[in-house]
């Protein structure tokens, strides 16, 4: 890699980048968002008509009211399910994702499997790095790769540090000179790798957890998607002392979108 | 009677919750975020907590650990309506955490409520 780490400097967009898919979008999240307060409201209208229902006569005319209120609060849901069915085929496009969102999100969720003899730590140089990415899909691409160090560790312990930097790529780097990229590095100290396996980590079907669980898919799957990010996937490790796993992501500061007009 | 934490920060539907399980005699301690939950969790009380996953200062995975850690055998029903890893991940995240049983907003209480009455016998 010959580019260099960098912390708040941005790629500055252009008027007009922000297009009309990115506007529906938004409007598509921001219904999904609505849709969420209302569907917590709806469970309160669910519970005290049901509470009511239990004191009164279904057949007297308080009960049948309460039939109605409950009846409008279905009406109301099919609505917040199609609102929240646009949010979710938006959140299946690529979007503009915070790096760091997605990462402490993963490191979150695998922090109880981490056994006591096995450390977990995050640093985040650049907290507003934004890459455009399916943001399941960057999740499952740190999850995987954590879930590896972790199995590397899981005979003698150890700790995997994850840090996220801004970098501003030199000459040789995909996807070129002088972009910014989000340099994410996953180091842990487990049992490392002779050079013959880390070259063939990523591909399919490769593993070193033979009767122990594994399909040997999961580190395919993190190529495959970083690729399709025009990302890159570097990988150092020293059997016996550790691996470090670095991924180069072409990225954006979030403060550099352009005002909406 | 065995004792229900709920932990939710819409003030109507965390009182809501807790009348439905008052009126069937649940002791009912009330928390308003994630670090609220865990200052007023007592391990002699509480048998099940029901925790919403995104709420202000700690979250509803936060709560489930920490519970957890503090009483391992708390039972645990998580409520959500999603999350920014994508739909139903923070249910997911919930549900390998510990939590037993997951509801999606909304949800009809009267299910919340039968569920409570299966886990705590």
């Amino acid at each position: 890699m010959s580019g260099r780490k960098q912390k708040g400097k941005a790629e500055v967009r252009q008027p007009g980048d922000h297009d009309i898919a990115g506007t529906a979008m938004d409007a598509n999240r921001l219904a999904g968002g609505i849709a969420h307060d209302l569907n917590t409201i709806l469970t309160t209208i669910y519970g005290y008509s049901e509470m009511a229902l239990e004191s009164l006569d279904p057949s007297s005319e308080a009960g049948r009211s309460i039939q109605k209120i409950i009846e409008a609060a279905d009406r109301a849901r099919q609505l917040t399910a199609r609102l929240l069915d646009l949010d979710r085929k938006s959140a299946e496009d690529k979007q503009q994702v915070k790096v760091s969102d997605i990462l402490s999100d993963t490191l979150r969720f695998l922090m109880p499997p981490a056994r006591e003899n096995i450390s977990l730590s995050l640093k985040i140089g650049s907290p507003d790095l934004v890459v455009e990415a399916i943001p399941s899909q960057l999740f499952r691409v740190f999850m995987n790769i954590a879930v590896n160090a972790f199995q590397s560790m899981e005979d003698g312990g150890g700790s995997l540090t994850v840090t996220l930097d801004s970098f501003i790529e030199g000459e040789g780097d995909k996807p070129g000179k002088g972009r910014t990229a989000a340099l994410i590095s996953f180091a842990d100290t487990g049992k490392g790798m002779d050079e013959a396996t880390a070259s063939a980590m990523f591909e399919p079907f490769f593993t070193e957890r033979g009767n122990r669980g594994g399909t040997g898919l999961g580190m395919a799957v993190v190529r495959d998607i970083v690729t399709e990010m025009n990302g890159t996937l570097k990988v150092r490790s020293e059997k016996g002392r550790g691996t470090v796993i670095d991924l180069l992501i072409p990225a954006m500061m979030f403060g550099s979108l352009p005002e909406k007009s | 009677m065995a004792g229900v934490m709920i932990v939710e920060d819409d003030a109507a539907l965390r009182e809501m919750l807790r009348d439905s399980l008052e009126k069937r005699k649940y002791t009912v301690i009330t928390a308003a975020d994630g670090r609220e939950a865990i200052s007023k969790f007592r391990p002699s009380i509480v048998d099940l907590v029901i925790t919403d996953l995104l709420m202000p200062e700690e979250d509803g995975l936060m709560v489930i650990m920490k519970i957890k850690e503090m009483k391992p055998s708390t039972r645990v029903i998580a409520i959500s309506g999603g999350g920014k890893a994508g739909p139903g991940s923070y249910l997911l995240m919930a549900s390998k955490l510990g939590a037993e049983h997951v509801f999606s907003k909304p949800f009809l209480p009267s299910e919340l409520v039968q569920k409570v009455k299966e886990m705590l016998g």
